[in-house]
């Protein structure tokens, strides 16, 4: 038996192109498959962190305002629920660089409802405001959760001093990752 | 020459054979590592949503005012919840880690779920499928945080000699791992009076003793928040949430310093300050629990000026 060594290399090196050709496109394969799963596993993921940042704020803002740097404490009577202190706010307004990070949200604002009133508070025109915001971080943040809270202070009267208490949403937001 | 290349009995691979066989194994191999790597990286997914979650569940018990209240969490795995603690400015860190048990192997991940507001007293691990977290506000006087106890159901702590005070708490806890009587070998014994249990506690000098270590603790009031977290935690852990609490107490001092000159404004006529600037700055220079008791004698100062003033502070 006589064999053509010329014809069989030619036949061979067709034979190893074809399945490197064939090993390439399954590669590529493989990884286009991967690239898709994974894409959608980390869409998935940013998801759910965006979930348990809002699932966060959910639970904060029920809370939020009965944490010492917040709460109204005994200073107005007896200690009242979800009673925020406004004099606290206004000095924790000027510490946010330090709270910046401290309750895991980027924007807390307290705002007056009743009676309702728009004006930033800044120590120029305190108590005569309606808007104060401790955190306003700016990055991509979720819609804001909100709680009633009442708003108090001291007041001087003709001949007395008061505790002066108004309605006001407590609003919290967190970051948006998806 | 044509004999050589027809020979039967020698290796007969040709080119093509190994060629397949070399670019096989770098496709296999290359899908082993791709898998194992997706492996490692759904754990540290895992381990963060866990963290995550436990975190939030820990919300709740930040709540507002005086009385402990208990709560447990379940998980389906086998799982070892990793306390880690930092005290770096302005607030310290209170991070988790979790691992949980793969074919009798623990998870190493590296991913940790941070907290700046909570202070959770544990032990360095805490193993477990069930664990069982209380917390109690922490008044030093004003209230600085809510502390969080995390404990695994599998330990039991038995308070043996305990004052009346703790007994009640203990018994309205209604906490099935903490318990007051009928102690057995394998309960951590809590003693209120001897020296030869698990954790032996001089109640009236402020400090306790386990592991041949002294942790001190001090409460202003009839709070014992700072007693129990030196009763649950490992001793770095404990003294790591102590300067924590340390550092939010001087931010709170000078809000309640600035609060006063607003108050005074309107007529208040209050004088906490003095007392309130000397409580600031012992909160900052705190080194560790043994200088805590000085800094309680303070904060019983202030307790009293404030309750004699025109308006409370707090």
């Amino acid at each position: 038996m006589v064999i053509d060594l010329f014809k069989l290399n030619r036949k061979g090196q067709m034979k190893i192109q074809q399945m490197a050709f064939m090993l390439i496109a399954i590669t590529i394969l493989f990884v286009l498959v991967g690239v898709f799963f994974l894409a959608i596993s980390l869409q998935d993921l940013k998801k759910t962190a965006t979930g348990l940042e809002k699932e966060n704020v959910r639970f904060l803002v029920s809370k939020l305002a009965n944490s010492p740097e917040f709460s109204c404490g005994n200073a107005f009577g007896n200690s009242l629920d979800n009673c925020i202190d406004f004099d606290k706010l206004m000095i924790l307004r000027k510490e946010s660089d330090k709270y910046n990070n401290f309750w895991g949200v980027t924007k807390i604002y307290v705002r007056k409802i009743c009676p309702e009133d728009e004006t930033i508070c800044t120590e120029e025109n305190y108590p005569n405001c309606g808007m104060i915001k401790i955190l306003d971080k700016n990055v991509n943040s979720t819609g804001f959760s909100s709680n009633f809270v009442s708003l108090c202070r001291k007041e001087k009267g003709k001949n007395l001093l008061y505790d002066k208490c108004e309605i006001a949403l407590l609003m919290i937001a967190s970051e948006d990752k998806g | 020459m044509k004999k050589i290349f027809l020979k039967k009995g020698a290796l007969e691979i040709s080119f093509g054979w190994l060629f397949a066989i070399i670019i096989g194994g770098v496709v296999i191999f290359s899908a082993i590592f791709l898998s194992s790597k997706i492996t490692d990286s759904s754990d540290e997914i895992v381990s963060a949503e866990i963290g995550k979650e436990i975190n939030i569940l820990l919300n709740p018990l930040e709540t507002s005012f005086e009385t402990a209240q208990t709560t447990s969490i379940v998980l389906t795995t086998e799982t070892r919840i990793n306390n880690l603690c930092s005290d770096g400015t302005p607030f310290g860190k209170q991070s988790l880690r979790i691992d949980q048990k793969r074919l009798n192997e623990w998870t190493n991940t590296d991913i940790k779920t941070n907290s700046y507001s909570k202070y959770i007293f544990s032990k360095d691990q805490t193993e477990g499928k069930k664990f069982y977290i209380f917390s109690k506000p922490f008044n030093f006087p004003f209230k600085v945080a809510d502390l969080i106890y995390l404990t695994s159901a599998e330990e039991f702590y038995c308070f043996k000699n305990a004052p009346d005070s703790v007994k009640k708490e203990i018994s309205e806890l209604d906490q099935e791992n903490l318990i007051l009587e009928n102690c057995t070998d394998e309960h951590i014994k809590i003693c209120f009076s001897g020296n030869n249990c698990d954790v032996n506690v001089k109640y009236r000098e402020g400090y306790l003793e386990k592991d041949n270590e002294k942790i001190y603790f001090e409460n202003v009031g009839e709070s014992d928040a700072l007693m129990y977290g030196a009763i649950f935690a490992d001793k770095d852990i404990y003294e790591c949430q102590v300067k924590r609490l340390m550092m939010r107490l001087e931010e709170l001092c000078y809000i309640y310093y600035n609060k006063e000159i607003a108050n005074n404004k309107v007529g208040c006529e209050g004088s906490v300050s003095t007392e309130l600037i000397q409580l600031k700055v012992l909160a900052g220079n705190f080194e560790n629990s043994s200088g805590i008791k000085s800094i309680g004698l303070v904060a019983e100062d202030v307790e009293k000026k404030n309750r004699i003033g025109r308006c409370s502070l707090w």
